[in-house]
């Protein structure tokens, strides 16, 4: 909890950092810490739904104003309403990810941007965006991630101790509010102090030309790309002096800045670091120390957290986001029937309208005032002036292969055939914009080795790779793949799914003690649900078998199924889309 | 990732010299048809393009038209200019840097009808959009791969045809919209639609900086700017006006610069030699290697000012698997340009 403490106390009081990010499962009071920030400074936070609309965001037309007196007005969005406080957006991660990144784009750049409905208007606006996610439900792009200054991870506090502790203030807490906040107001008036002497001093602060050159070293080490991750380490660094009431930046700052800033710009794709050299005995300068020293170390502890940063814990127990109802639908995008997906357009709605779209209704409305009754109203809408807005959402395909990597006979035959098959879907989603992912299943487990991606660089990058060899948990597999593309399907509303199942049909692992492997893998099979996806079974056997387990596993699976003996990789590819209708 | 309204001196960004190079030869010439700036996270696309806003030419415009028509062009005028074409007057009015947002509606972007006019008088009027404000400017998109196609759509035909024709809620009416088009965008996001991509004239590639000591410099410059912008922006007042000196005598001399037939026999050598089908490649390639002279100062085009543009030229029209290098291989394109 300190680092995350200290990534708010660093936001409070520095105008350098803009955008923190915390993570972590749920319970481990991400939002209880953000909320307390009004009261350490002073400022006002606005509250910032991961489900709210473009308009509310951005601020749309006046409509009690426009109604009144016919004049159009801006009337402000939440991020206006922020300006000079606090942004708090819980749970980021299930934000559509355009509108997420709209909202980075004006907490950065300072400005907000409305074009709609007949008002265009550029506000600025200093809002600093404090945002929370839980990685179990779903992970953000790294594009994304880049935006955020600091973005650090806060894990339940372990020990018996701590737990009882927290419990007890808990629970004095709900039992008196304010008595609670008596006890501990002290505290709160010693952080608020804290931050504000912070704030006046951090202009003030100083670093050697030495610390910013070690600085961008690091953000190189890490394969941080852009300079982004430089400037936050800077400006980090520079607050926890300040917090420390020093003026000049150590390399213990630094230090604690870089876990803070680079974790989540770290390239996962890179090779880890070698370890470091022993220092050549010219260089060995007596007490000018540690020049080589504070690299080696940062960069072992920014591999082991960057490591675990990454793996997606999809046996979590997280909350599945809400579900908005499955549909079929055309590719890429089709119309919602719901009141969500971006609006296209507008059209005279067919009965009674109920997602209205104001400004074409005003449009419409404006032209025939005259002739009509106003009794007191300014303006007269009647029924046939009705628009209701055309949504889309983009229904794209994820197809999620899951590959039998055990050590069975034709294994290598078959993940090569399994690695031109992917290779040829991701080639493809080159231009159609699918998204391809990836989980191998062997020994006991099943991994999710690439999450759906759009990035084909990247996913060929992983298929070289495969780990291969050991048994078959096909269970586990199914499993693990229902409940992963679950919660995707869920978080990816308006997205067809499937996933690609090549096995031979044979397990012998089970998940229960004593149980008949591919009786289980059936009995699973059989209670399958999963929404908006369909299962496809590639027998990757070699077909001689009376008895075709694979087959039969399709039927359990509700599934499309396909003999890999006749196809190569790119006519697999093919006729997994041809099949699917994709 | 300027704050506010000032924004950092396109005379100060470090490095990334092809970038800045692609954006101000379609300023000296926007017939280039616009530029597509991918790269990495945080590579200072966005800045740049910004910031080029600073650096921006003035040009001649309709005095008081609502779409800034170009007096010298007749053809491509609004109906009003065209009514009174003998007696216009004229005004030099900046070159800007247009914004379009990502959530823009499209009756934003195209304009559509003036609710309020119509209300108070019951009249159709037209209230022009995004599109109107482009003309004669640059429309810049962020991240411009996540635009919803509906909107990339409405671009692609005022792009191609320089004209916004607004055919809706009962207004018909079309005004000029001729604008250099800028998009950044990161490739790991998606990729562009092919009709959109092939619309940019240039495409650049950005690496981010791998010296630690550049970045450095890189990071000082931006933190100072971000203590104090006016003052640093001042401070950098010289070196802006002169930059903008050049942009705007090598727009002046673009039409003088020869192109002589060795030149048009140097670009169609290289652009077939590359395997480029279509003219769109070699129209491009010429203007900017005409282009990049002017902005050099030359009366001539020379195989330097081929060689300067061929990669972002060629880059994006490039008949490639996904997996291929896309690089343009230096040591051909020399051997292409033994001649001129």
């Amino acid at each position: 909890m300190e680092a995350a403490k200290d990534a708010v106390r660093c936001a409070v009081c520095s105008p350098g950092v803009r955008t923190v990010l915390i993570r972590g499962p749920s319970g481990t009071a991400k939002t209880v810490l953000c909320r307390s920030l009004s009261d350490i400074s002073g400022r006002r936070m606005v509250n910032i739904p991961a489900g709210a609309d473009v308009e509310r965001l951005f601020g749309s037309v006046d409509i009690e104003r426009f109604l009144d007196t016919g004049d159009l007005c801006l009337e402000k969005g939440l991020l206006a309403e922020a300006d000079g406080g606090f942004a708090f957006v819980d749970d980021i991660n299930l934000m559509d990810e355009r509108t997420a990144v709209m909202v980075l784009d004006a907490v950065v750049t300072g400005r907000i941007m409305t074009e709609r409905d007949g008002i265009s208007s550029v506000q600025p606006a200093d809002i600093v965006l404090l945002a929370t996610m839980n990685p179990e439900e779903r992970e953000m792009s790294d594009h994304l991630l880049d935006r955020f200054d600091i973005c650090v991870c806060v894990s339940p506090e372990e020990g018996l101790d701590a737990r009882r502790e927290v419990l007890s203030r808990r629970i004095s807490y709900e039992d008196s509010a304010s008595e609670f906040r008596e006890r501990y107001s002290e505290e709160t008036e010693k952080e608020r102090s804290a931050a504000e002497y912070a704030s006046k001093i951090v202009p003030l602060v100083q670093i050697s030309d030495e610390l910013r050159l070690i600085i961008s070293e690091l953000c190189v080490k890490v394969g941080a790309e852009g300079v982004r991750g430089d400037i936050a380490v800077l400006n980090t660094a520079k607050a926890l002096a300040a917090l420390d009431r020093r003026d000049s930046v150590t390399r213990g700052d630094v230090e604690r800045a870089a876990a803070m800033c680079l974790v989540h710009r770290r390239r996962y794709d890179m090779e880890p670091p070698e370890p470091p050299e022993p220092p050549e005995d010219q260089e060995q300068d007596k007490d000018e120390d540690k020049g080589s020293d504070v690299l080696p170390h940062l960069d072992d502890m920014m591999f082991e957290v960057g490591r675990q940063f990454r793996v997606i814990d999809y046996l979590g127990k997280g909350k599945a986001p809400k579900a908005s109802g499955s549909r079929n639908g055309r590719r890429s995008e089709s119309e919602s029937a719901g009141a969500y997906g971006r609006q296209v357009s507008s059209r005279i709605p067919d009965g009674k309208a109920e997602d209205i779209a104001f400004g074409a209704t005003m449009r419409a409305a404006a032209l025939s005032q005259k002739g009509r009754d106003h009794g007191s109203l300014r303006i007269v809408v009647e029924d046939q002036d009705l628009r209701e807005k055309v949504r889309r959402v983009r229904n794209g395909c994820t197809v999620m292969f899951l590959v039998d990597a055990s050590g069975s006979i034709g294994a290598r035959r078959r993940m090569s055939a399994v690695k031109g098959a992917v290779l040829s879907m991701l080639k493809d989603s080159y231009v159609k914009r699918d998204k391809v992912g990836l989980m191998v299943f062997r020994r006991r487990t099943a991994e999710v080795i690439l999450p759906p991606t759009r990035s084909v660089e990247y996913g060929y990058k992983l298929l070289e790779d495969i780990p291969t060899g050991g048994r078959t948990p096909l269970s586990a597999a199914l499993v693990t793949a229902g409940e992963y593309m679950t919660s995707y399907s869920r978080s990816h509303p308006g997205e067809r799914c499937f996933i690609v199942l090549m096995t031979d049909g044979r397990s012998n692992v089970a998940t229960e003690e004593g149980a008949d492997p591919n009786e289980e893998a059936r009995r699973i099979a059989d209670s399958m649900r999963i929404p908006a996806t369909q299962w496809i079974v590639v027998n990757t056997g070699n077909g001689f078998r009376l008895f075709d387990s694979a087959s039969e596993l399709a039927s359990h699976l509700e599934a499309l199924y396909f003999n890999l003996e006749q196809l190569d990789a790119d006519a697999l590819a093919a006729s997994v889309r041809t099949a699917a209708g994709i | 990732m300027s704050r506010g309204s000032v924004v950092f001196p396109f005379v100060d960004i470090v490095g990334q010299e092809e970038m800045k190079r692609a954006l101000i030869l379609n300023v000296v010439d926007p017939g280039i048809g616009g530029v597509l700036l991918k790269g990495e996270k945080g590579t200072a696309k966005s800045t740049s393009v910004r910031s080029l806003g600073g650096v921006l030419p003035r040009r001649t415009a309709v005095k008081g038209c609502r779409f800034r028509c170009d007096p010298s062009d007749p053809d491509r005028m609004c109906e009003s200019c065209r009514e009174k074409s003998s007696a216009l007057e004229t005004e030099e009015v900046p070159m800007e840097v247009v914004e379009l947002p990502l959530g823009a509606t499209e009756d934003r972007v195209a304009g559509t009808i003036d609710i309020e006019h119509a209300l108070k008088t019951g009249e159709k009027r037209f209230e022009p959009g995004v599109l109107a404000r482009a003309n004669g400017n640059l429309l810049y998109i962020d991240e411009v791969n996540l635009l919803d196609d509906h909107i990339v759509d409405m671009l692609l035909d005022s792009a191609a045809m320089g004209v916004n024709y607004v055919e809706r809620e009962g207004i018909s009416f079309s005004h000029p919209s001729r604008f250099v088009l800028v998009g950044t965008m990161n490739p790991e996001e998606g990729d562009l639609r092919p009709q959109l991509l092939d619309r940019f004239g240039l495409s650049v590639d950005i690496k981010g900086e791998r010296d630690p000591k550049v970045r450095a410099e890189i990071v000082r410059r931006r933190l100072e700017f971000d203590d104090a912008p006016e003052a640093y922006v001042k401070a950098r007042s010289q070196e802006t006006e002169a930059l903008r000196g050049r942009i705007t005598e090598a727009s002046r001399r673009l039409r003088s610069v020869r192109l002589g037939p060795e030149v048009l026999d140097a670009v169609v050598t290289v652009t077939s030699h590359f395997g480029i089908d279509g003219h769109r490649a070699d129209i491009v390639m010429m203007k900017a290697a005409r282009a990049n002279a002017a902005f050099e100062g030359r009366d001539s085009v020379i195989a330097e000012d081929i060689t300067a543009v061929a990669e972002p030229v060629l880059s994006h029209h490039l008949r490639r698997r996904p997996f291929e290098d896309s690089s343009i291989d230096s040591e051909e394109l020399e051997k292409c340009l033994q001649n001129l």
